[in-house]
């Protein structure tokens, strides 16, 4: 493997826990799951629709997340939104995310940029 | 809307395998999702639009095992230690005692070797196969019915009690020393039977082995383990495997196990003059041979496996 793909397969490990997270974030706002799926796309946050979709019923099942059928458009679909719960779980780990971004941090100081 | 497009058909494989109560709001969601997507690709023609993103979706098997959150593994990582160590003592302790014991029970009803035999293999495939069969299974419905991160009951969790000894490190001497005397015995009682001739009837004295062996085949074996007696000897003395001794202990072990192994897929093993002597005519089994050749292939090739890696762990 060459470094560059050395990179890629690291960093796929380092944002896999971080679409809760964006999910959480972005939810704030009503949406569907297409929709949800391009917007984390332009902010950087790639994530596939097999894996999205899912997720998005497992947050909902652990009541992150609560959703509703919109019947107003000519195709019905499914919005889902922040839960109160949802919110707070949403805190602890944007808590979470700056503590270590601070300990990376600090632990990178030393070290030069390659 | 029609029933038998791609999209449809997708969607069904994925629910199909989904609980029943979220099949309809998965189905209608997921078909909703698909069009949405459909729409956004670059590709103007529908059906290859569709197409490519069904194939982005990918196999529904995948799909509908992350939706339901059952695993996609026979046995998950959290019980395939312990699945392992079932079957490993399985094999090593149950396996062994009932082969030796439905060969015991033929000879004791007075049949002879060759039906002991036979009944070893036979008991050895069934109950072996029986014993892979079973644990998979319990541990696999296990692995269905638990719930996550749910402790395997009666499973004793691992404590750092059991682990193994270190191999001694002292360069496989005692190792060395008993692959010697063993060899050396495996030569002494192939020469006595032919010299001693050790089998009596009717007054007369018979080899075990086919006397038709001494103008052929048995000589390259006879070499070989000579062979392989030096070469353990060698190795006892310079504490261990070097890769020129490794080298050599792979040709000598070639020398042996393939001309043995062809003797006894030939059937060319026993004096047939003894074999109908014992017992009132004896006769072995095809599959003793098969399996017999088979196994002198396979423990000749882990030898030769175990020294070259020695001797590349030493050099290293």
């Amino acid at each position: 493997m060459s470094s560059e793909e050395l990179i890629q397969s690291q960093a796929q490990e380092l944002r896999r826990g971080t679409v809760v997270l964006a999910c959480l974030a972005l939810l704030e706002q009503p949406q569907y799951g297409y929709a949800l799926l391009e917007t984390l796309d332009a902010a950087g946050v790639a994530v596939d629709g097999n894996t999205l979709y899912p997720l998005l019923r497992r947050l909902e099942k652990q009541g992150l997340l609560t959703s509703e059928w919109n019947t107003e458009e000519s195709r019905p679909r499914k919005f889902y939104r922040v839960s109160p719960e949802g919110s707070r779980v949403r805190a602890g780990l944007l808590r979470e995310w700056r503590d270590l971004a601070t300990s990376i941090a600090r632990l990178t100081k030393e070290i030069p940029p390659a | 809307m029609s029933t038998d497009t791609l999209t449809e058909r997708y969607v069904h494989e994925v629910v199909r395998r989904i609980p029943a109560g979220q099949r309809d709001d998965i189905a209608d969601e997921l078909r909703a999702t698909i069009a949405d997507t459909v729409e956004g690709h670059r590709d103007a023609d529908p059906a290859a639009a569709e197409r490519a993103v069904l194939t982005e979706m990918g196999d529904p098997v995948r799909l509908a095992a992350r939706y339901s959150g059952r695993p996609l593994a026979l046995i998950g990582p959290e019980l395939y230690p312990a699945y392992l160590r079932l079957l490993k003592l399985l094999l090593a302790t149950v396996l062994p005692l009932v082969t030796v014991a439905a060969s015991a029970v033929d000879l004791l009803d007075g049949k002879g070797a060759g039906d002991a035999v036979g009944a070893g293999i036979g008991a050895f495939f069934v109950v072996g196969a029986q014993l892979v069969a079973w644990p998979t299974v319990v541990f696999a419905l296990i692995e269905r019915t638990r719930r996550d991160g749910e402790p395997l009951p009666g499973t004793p969790t691992w404590t750092p009690d059991d682990l193994p000894e270190v191999p001694q490190q002292e360069g496989g001497r005692v190792a060395g020393m008993v692959s010697a005397v063993w060899n050396a015995l495996l030569l002494g009682l192939i020469v006595w039977q032919h010299t001693a001739e050790p089998v009596r009837t009717d007054g007369k004295r018979l080899q075990v082995l086919d006397p038709a062996l001494w103008s052929g085949w048995i000589w390259p074996v006879l070499a070989g383990l000579a062979a392989l007696v030096a070469i353990d000897l060698v190795r006892v003395g310079t504490r261990g495997w070097t890769v020129p001794l490794a080298a050599a202990h792979a040709v000598a072990q070639a020398v042996f196990a393939l001309p043995l192994a062809w003797i006894l897929h030939e059937r060319l093993f026993f004096n047939p003059e003894f074999l109908g002597t014992v017992n009132g005519g004896l006769t072995v089994r095809d599959e003793f041979y098969t399996v017999a050749a088979l196994g002198v292939l396979v423990v000749a090739g882990h030898e030769v496996f175990k020294g070259l890696r020695a001797a590349r762990k030493q050099a290293a």
